[in-house]
């Protein structure tokens, strides 16, 4: 009890993460294969994930802020209801992941053709 | 004329004898092993003021030397050299009150440290600043500490201070330095139950520390790691950033029961909590760790003191480590918010142990054996070091007069540590070559056997018609350690007693 009182211990320190793609104008993006990194801030430490669930990926990961690359391929709907497959890319280079519950990030993507 | 002459000589041999003799038996008090059940009791300043009889004063100036053919902990380096000037006084004013007090200068070389540039290295660790190359540093401390106790009819009260000021700095490349202020303040009480003392004391610690390391040659920089323990680093502010400083503190609280004089139980119970919080000077003092040190000590014994001296007692301490580490945001002129605080290294130290102690005459023995456990984890990735160890612990003390005005202390030890159990899990797949290396070097001592034995001789001078005496003192030992390296120390001092 004492001990409790003196020193705060934090020891919630996973988290969840979901990545979520998502691309510009009137292209949808329906399902996704591709390979996140995720490279945390202050400790370097990289975690990859490449299951992803249509659009979005689900990852745990220590708490803390992640820089974060996708690199892979995205089956496109265009307006006139075409599908193409099209290679792409996402970064950002800062995105806290602190919240104990699912922390939510959207990238846009970089179209590689 | 002649008789009267006589007369007053040999009332000053007398008087000088009984001086020589008190004297020494004050040295007996104030030094003698049979003292060992009381030593906890005795941080209660109001119950170390009614500790002793006698005053005694002593001037020293004196040498420690340690050498270990390699670094048992390279974070503490390979040995030293301390010369040291030192002065203590422990004077009762009348039947009621007592002061006493210590002043001491100690300069020296410290040898070949490696994967430290932080002073304080057994209190700050494992949060320190590190780099793989090291080497020798100069160590200058200045330390001085005062108290005071009274009794009130049956009230016993006392308060003491102690102030050291250190410095640790290193003269060519990677140039660490370390600026330490520690005072610590400490007030008791106690109550006079006749023939026991009940005692109660807090203490409160103020720590800081300044520390850096600078590079002459733009040429011969390399990274200064801000250590996380078991061999990780803050790596966002590893490298570059060579500049922080070190804010603690902490309270104690200790309560004692012992019998005065005569024969009984007696128990000793401390609590306390240290803190110390890492910050980076260069980026707006920003917090990068916090660390925490709980522990609860308690010894539970009997003594008797008639015509022997016998006391048995149990032992057993326990500290809770406790690291967090704060997780910077994205910076904003050179501001980085925290983020959160996770907590990442967690460890323990259990040591118990039972001993007793037999006394007659002259001589006084003490016998010990116990059980000492260090656990550290680092939560992710996981890593973790346990070592074990079981232990004998053998004192002796003696003290012989070959003659009147001479009075010689021989102490002795002898001690055995064995290897109980280990536990090494670390990801070394992933882990950079010199940072494995550091910690087989770690694991290999701590998991080592240890055997230590030394011996010190003391040789007290009494002169006639003073209160003065002079004393010289020399030891040394040696300390086997199963992984085929040996540490070897010696200790010489010589000085004045009143």
């Amino acid at each position: 009890m004492l001990f409790t009182a003196c020193a705060p211990v934090e020891d919630d320190i996973f988290t969840t993460a979901r990545i979520t793609v998502t691309a510009e104008g009137d292209v949808s993006i329906t399902s996704v294969q591709a390979q996140v990194k995720l490279t945390n801030v202050n400790t370097r430490q990289v975690t990859t994930v490449a299951d992803f669930n249509g659009t979005s990926a689900t990852v745990e990961l220590l708490r803390g802020a992640y820089q974060i690359d996708i690199e892979g391929v995205a089956t496109c709907l265009s307006p006139d209801n075409v599908t193409r497959m099209r290679q792409f890319r996402c970064q950002s280079d800062y995105v806290e992941f602190i919240s104990h519950d699912i922390n939510e990030v959207t990238l846009k993507t970089i179209f590689l053709d | 004329m002649k008789r009267q002459f006589l007369l007053i000589l040999i009332l000053i041999v007398i008087h000088g004898a009984a001086m020589a003799s008190n004297a020494d038996s004050a040295l007996v008090e104030h030094t003698s092993l049979a003292r060992l059940p009381m030593l906890e009791a005795m941080r209660n300043p109001a119950l170390h003021g009614m500790g002793y009889q006698t005053p005694y004063s002593q001037l020293a100036i004196g040498i420690d030397l340690q050498h270990q053919n390699q670094a048992f902990v390279p974070e503490k380096g390979s040995g030293y050299t301390l010369p040291y000037l030192k002065v203590n006084t422990f004077h009762p004013l009348n039947g009621r009150s007592t002061v006493w007090g210590e002043a001491s200068y100690m300069t020296g070389k410290v040898h070949d440290i490696r994967w430290n540039s932080t002073s304080d290295y057994d209190l700050l660790q494992p949060y320190i600043l590190a780099d793989t190359l090291g080497g020798d540093t100069r160590r200058e401390r200045y330390s001085v500490s005062g108290g005071y106790a009274t009794s009130i009819k049956k009230w016993l009260l006392g308060a003491e201070m102690h102030v050291r000021a250190e410095q640790e700095y290193r003269s060519h490349d990677p140039r660490m330095r370390g600026i330490v202020t520690d005072l610590i303040l400490r007030v008791g009480g106690g109550y006079d139950l006749g023939h026991y003392h009940l005692g109660a004391a807090v203490e409160g610690n103020i720590y800081k520390q300044t520390n850096s390391v600078a590079f002459y040659r733009e040429e011969g920089v390399i990274p200064e790691y801000q250590m996380t323990g078991l061999g990780t680093e803050y790596s966002r502010f590893s490298g570059d950033k060579r500049s922080l400083y070190y804010d603690g503190g902490g309270v104690a609280v200790m309560l004692h029961a012992s019998p005065i004089s005569k024969s009984g139980p007696y128990a000793d119970v401390t609590l306390d909590e240290h803190r110390y919080h890492r910050k980076l000077a260069e980026f707006n003092s920003m917090p990068l760790t916090d660390h925490y040190n709980e522990h609860v000590g308690a010894t539970i014994g009997w003594k008797q003191e008639k015509n022997h001296r016998l006391a048995v007692f149990g032992h057993a301490d326990y500290i809770r480590r406790t690291g967090n580490e704060h997780v910077g945001g994205t910076s904003d002129a050179r501001y980085f918010p925290v983020i959160a605080c996770l907590t990442m290294y967690k460890g323990h130290i259990l040591d118990t142990y039972a001993g007793a102690l037999y006394g007659r005459g002259n001589w006084n023995a003490n016998i010990t054996a116990g059980y000492r456990e260090v656990s550290e984890e680092y939560v992710y990735p996981h890593r973790q070091m346990d070592a074990s160890h079981v232990y004998g612990k053998l004192q002796g003390q003696c003290f012989i007069r070959p003659e009147d005005k001479w009075l010689l202390t021989v102490d002795a030890h002898a001690s055995y540590y064995a290897k109980a159990g280990d536990k090494l899990n670390m990801p070394l797949a992933n882990m950079d070559a010199t940072f494995t290396r550091l910690i087989q070097h770690k694991h290999k001592y701590a998991t080592a056997n240890y055997t230590d034995f030394g011996a010190k001789v003391r040789a007290d001078y009494a002169m006639n018609q003073s209160r003065y005496g002079l004393f010289a003192e020399a030891g040394g030992g040696m300390t086997l350690c199963s992984a085929s390296e040996h540490q070897t120390a010696l200790h010489c001092s010589i000085g004045i007693t009143f």
